[in-house]
């Protein structure tokens, strides 16, 4: 039989992505969202195949269009819209007018998932809400990303960003050095796992729809998503009444494991299972840790003082080691260690090219692009990439003719009266200043 | 259509109330899972979000118990299981089978041909190696849809490597720490250093990637008829989250570093120390920014600092002002200036606040509760716990918590009579030769 890792090679081929079927071929996703949590949750249905419209009120559009490091733009676009906006069809439509408002419905009768994320109630009042649009589209599955919730105290009136949800839902509370200033986690981690979530119930929701003919309502609020993701912090204290703290770079349940300076910069080390901690102990040179009544099982080592003290020896080996040696000695012993990578060691690193992971390809209003690729790899339907982000309206033709079959004249005449729309000259907005029009 | 509408908060909640889930039909009632990881709270999580939305999730330990039942702080065990599992355990029956003799392996692959889902986080190639792979399991039944979690994933130079998967270390391989904490100099110098989350951030994002992937095979099993294999490494999953690190470096050769809480993009994006609390506050777009000077009544400062680059370049100064502002202020009556500046319209901009919450807090806000968020289950096995409730309100298939937990092969009887015929007799015959 043919080893494991030539046959996993095959069967995950990245030369062969684009020759294989998307597993949400023929599924149409009509986003009107905002900022990352509203347009992740259409990007990753987009990185699985469906074909995602992304409505945009011109000419500024996507908040998101400004957002980039430093302030600094490339190419006329902010860095910080392209990794939530790939492959989408861009239009830009003012939904304040009513000639808008018909463009939007007629677009959401011929699509199978909605995706907004204006505060709760808004769309609605609009006449473009869930009340309308399943009415006229019955198998219709409605994705409302917000920050509260569409109902309850905090759902009306209240602004919310990222932060606002790692801030309420306890993750900076237990993050970061006790006695030390709070800190924002380095990415927008509240927007993009709430963008998983919702885009995972509405696959659930496309699951049902297939059996039953019927869409739904899913209202999903980051917060309650990172509230989710705090593992044993709510139990713990329904249980014991305890407040979970901040614990700094140790895992408290999971122990030893954390992350530890090295000699050449930061590596994380775990080794939770007595095999593990007994490979450790046999790398650090101290087989006898491994038998010392206060290390010797996994109970006795989640004791705090215990875990401390153990700590503190990892970390005075793992000062005078190199990252690599301390990844050597893990492969060696049979524990757990890797290095805390920057952008550059994940930009350059083969093993993440080979995958897919980082992925590289040639867009055609921005050139050579290097992103993250689609996380999971699915062998038979293999997730992709097909283009860049692309200024408000880019598609606007294409949607407005190839899909709901307007005229040239209706176009021209929906142009003069602003109903549609494209991009404002200004940065963030614009196309690069080297394009000219077709 | 007749009669006036009901508010919009109104309809919403009577119709996606999770108090009203146990009236509505579950969406993945058809399907069947097996979870067989081990010590991987990713595998855990993936079958928990699909347990939650109705599917049969049996959960395969070996004869002592899954060693993630042991994953807890400070040792604690409640009837014999941490607390960890027992937030993840939801919904999951439970039973016994030792993958490490030939009889166990065969039993295994017997239960596979009934699957649609199979979970594993086994080295990769340990359970090819064991004849019970993916490559062996889909010959007998096509349409399985095989998951499988690890550290560096199941291709690629890398993925032969022994080194097992766990949140810290995948944490550190996503790029995230290094992007999070203070910077050096800012602090003393223990705590001035990449900083991790203090929750299992990546196991958690690579599990919501393993549902995600899974619920996109089974849609497109509709289609072809045919599964598939899912090879999830959860820390590419939270890589995935990593912002525009990756573009930075392409188009700049630019490495995004910490900046505390500060935000590299943007200011105000951050955390301001108030009278009692911390507060995050929000108001970085020109206009929102204006909105926020209004407020602290500090119009001079939208006047000299106007754009986003200048208030980039400025963010140090401009925090030290924001926090001799919120010095008088606790953090719940910054929110209800915020508030009040929003709801009477009393300006332009948008401005967001949170008080910083310890868990506790969160506890405390009946908004959470009201929400069904929190849900203090009746177990039968466990008794009460405070759980995490499944985060989405729906409206036709809500998901729900259906019990907490199972003692380890609990449901041993049930299942291999349901899938296999097998009797009391058999069973402990095969409990004797130690297969179960």
């Amino acid at each position: 039989m043919e080893s494991y890792f030539d046959w996993t090679s095959k069967l995950f081929d990245r030369s062969l992505v684009f020759d294989k079927p998307e597993a949400l071929r023929g599924i149409r996703v009509l986003e009107l969202t905002t900022l990352v949590l509203g347009p992740t949750t259409a990007d990753f249905l987009g990185e699985v195949g469906a074909e995602v419209i992304k409505v945009e009120l011109p000419p500024g559009g996507d908040t998101m269009r400004y957002v980039t490091p430093e302030a600094t733009f490339w190419k006329n676009a902010a860095l910080g819209f392209f990794p939530e906006n790939h492959s989408k069809h861009h239009i830009g439509i003012d939904l304040h007018t009513e000639a808008g408002k018909d463009l939007f419905r007629q677009l959401a009768v011929r699509s199978d998932i909605l995706v907004e994320n204006f505060r709760a109630g808004t769309l609605d009042r609009w006449g473009i809400g869930y009340r309308r649009l399943s009415q006229a589209n019955p198998r219709l599955i409605y994705v409302a990303d917000s920050g509260f919730g569409q109902w309850g105290p905090f759902s009306q009136g209240r602004a919310s960003y990222d932060a606002v949800a790692q801030t309420v839902s306890g993750m900076i509370g237990i993050t970061g050095f006790p006695g030390r200033p709070p800190i924002l986690c380095g990415i927008f981690i509240g927007d993009w796992f709430g963008g998983l979530m919702a885009a995972t119930a509405a696959l659930v929701a496309l699951h049902h729809r297939t059996k039953t003919g019927e869409g739904q309502f899913i209202d999903l609020a980051q917060s309650e998503g990172l509230i989710r993701s705090l593992d044993w912090t709510w139990i713990r204290h329904g249980l014991t009444g305890e407040d979970r703290e901040a614990a700094g770079n140790h895992d408290e349940a999971l122990v030893p494991a954390g992350l530890f300076a090295c000699r050449d910069g930061f590596a994380a080390v775990a080794a939770p299972r007595d095999a593990e901690f007994q490979g450790l102990c046999t790398a650090m040179g101290e087989p006898g840790l491994a038998t010392n009544p206060h290390f010797a099982t996994l109970q006795a080592r989640q004791q705090p003082a215990h875990a401390r003290a153990l700590s503190e020896r990892i970390g005075r080996w793992t000062a005078s080691m190199a990252c690599a040696e301390i990844e050597a000695l893990a492969e060696e012993h049979g524990f757990a260690a890797a290095p805390v990578v920057n952008a550059e060691d994940r930009y350059t690193d083969e093993h993440l090219r080979a995958r897919g992971t980082v992925w590289k390809y040639e867009d055609p209003l921005y050139g050579p692009m290097v992103e993250h690729g689609p996380a999971p790899k699915l062998s038979a339907t293999p997730g992709r990439i097909r283009w860049s982000a692309k200024p408000i309206g880019w598609h606007n033709t294409e949607i407005l003719v190839r899909l709901l079959g307007l005229s040239p004249a209706r176009i021209r005449d929906l142009e003069a009266q602003k109903v549609i729309g494209r991009w404002a000259e200004r940065p963030g907005a614009k196309p690069p200043d080297d394009w000219s029009p077709p | 259509m007749s009669g006036p509408e009901s508010p919009w908060p109104e309809y919403a909640r009577a119709l996606t109330d999770p108090a009203r889930a146990p009236e509505k039909p579950e969406a993945l009632g058809d399907l069947r899972v097996l979870d067989c990881s081990q010590g991987n709270f990713a595998a855990l999580f993936c079958s928990s979000i699909l347990a939650e939305f109705g599917a049969e999730v049996i959960r395969v330990e070996p004869p002592e118990g899954d060693v993630a039942r042991l994953f807890s702080p400070r040792g604690v065990l409640h009837r014999g299981t941490g607390l960890a599992y027992l937030v993840e355990a939801r919904n999951k029956r439970h039973i016994t089978l030792n993958l490490d003799i030939a009889q166990g392996r065969s039993l295994f692959a017997r239960l596979a041909r009934h699957m649609d889902v199979i979970i594993e986080s086994a080295r990769p190639g340990q359970m090819d190696a064991r004849g019970i792979g993916y490559r062996q399991l889909s010959e007998e039944n096509p349409g399985l849809i095989y998951a499988a979690f690890s550290a560096r994933g199941q291709f690629g130079p890398r993925a032969s490597t022994p080194i097992p998967d766990y949140d810290t270390t995948d944490q550190a391989l996503s790029g995230v720490p290094y992007t999070t904490g203070e910077p050096e100099g800012e602090g003393p110098p223990e705590s001035s250093v990449p900083t991790k989350q203090g929750n299992w951030v990546a196991w958690y994002v690579g599990g919501g990637w393993g549902a995600f992937a899974v619920m996109a095979a089974v849609v497109w099993r509709w289609a072809s008829g045919r599964g598939q294999f899912i090879d999830c490494a959860p820390p590419e999953g939270e890589m995935r989250f990593s912002d525009y690190d990756v573009h930075w470096y392409h188009t700049q050769r630019r490495v995004r570093e910490r900046v505390g809480a500060l935000n590299v993009c943007v200011f105000p994006y951050t955390l301001i120390k108030a009278k009692d609390s911390y507060s995050f506050i929000a108001g970085f777009s020109d206009i929102n920014w204006a909105g926020l000077t209004n407020i602290i009544g500090r119009r001079d400062l939208a006047e000299r600092y106007p754009t986003t680059k200048m208030r980039i370049q400025n963010a140090k100064a401009l925090h030290a002002e924001l926090e001799t502002w919120a010095a008088d202020f606790t953090s719940q009556e910054i929110l209800e200036k915020v508030q009040d500046y929003l709801v009477n319209k009393r300006g332009p901009g948008t401005v967001a606040t949170a008080r910083l919450n310890r868990p506790a807090d969160t506890l405390a806000e009946p908004h959470w509760w009201e929400r069904g968020v929190f849900q203090k289950v009746e177990d039968p096995d466990y008794g009460e716990l405070l759980l995490q409730a499944p985060p989405w309100k729906m409206s036709h298939t809500p998901p729900r918590i259906k019990w907490a937990c199972r003692p380890v092969g609990a449901d041993n009887e049930a299942v291999y009579l349901k899938y296999l015929g097998l009797g009391r007799e058999r069973l402990r015959a095969l409990r004797a030769e130690e297969v179960l």
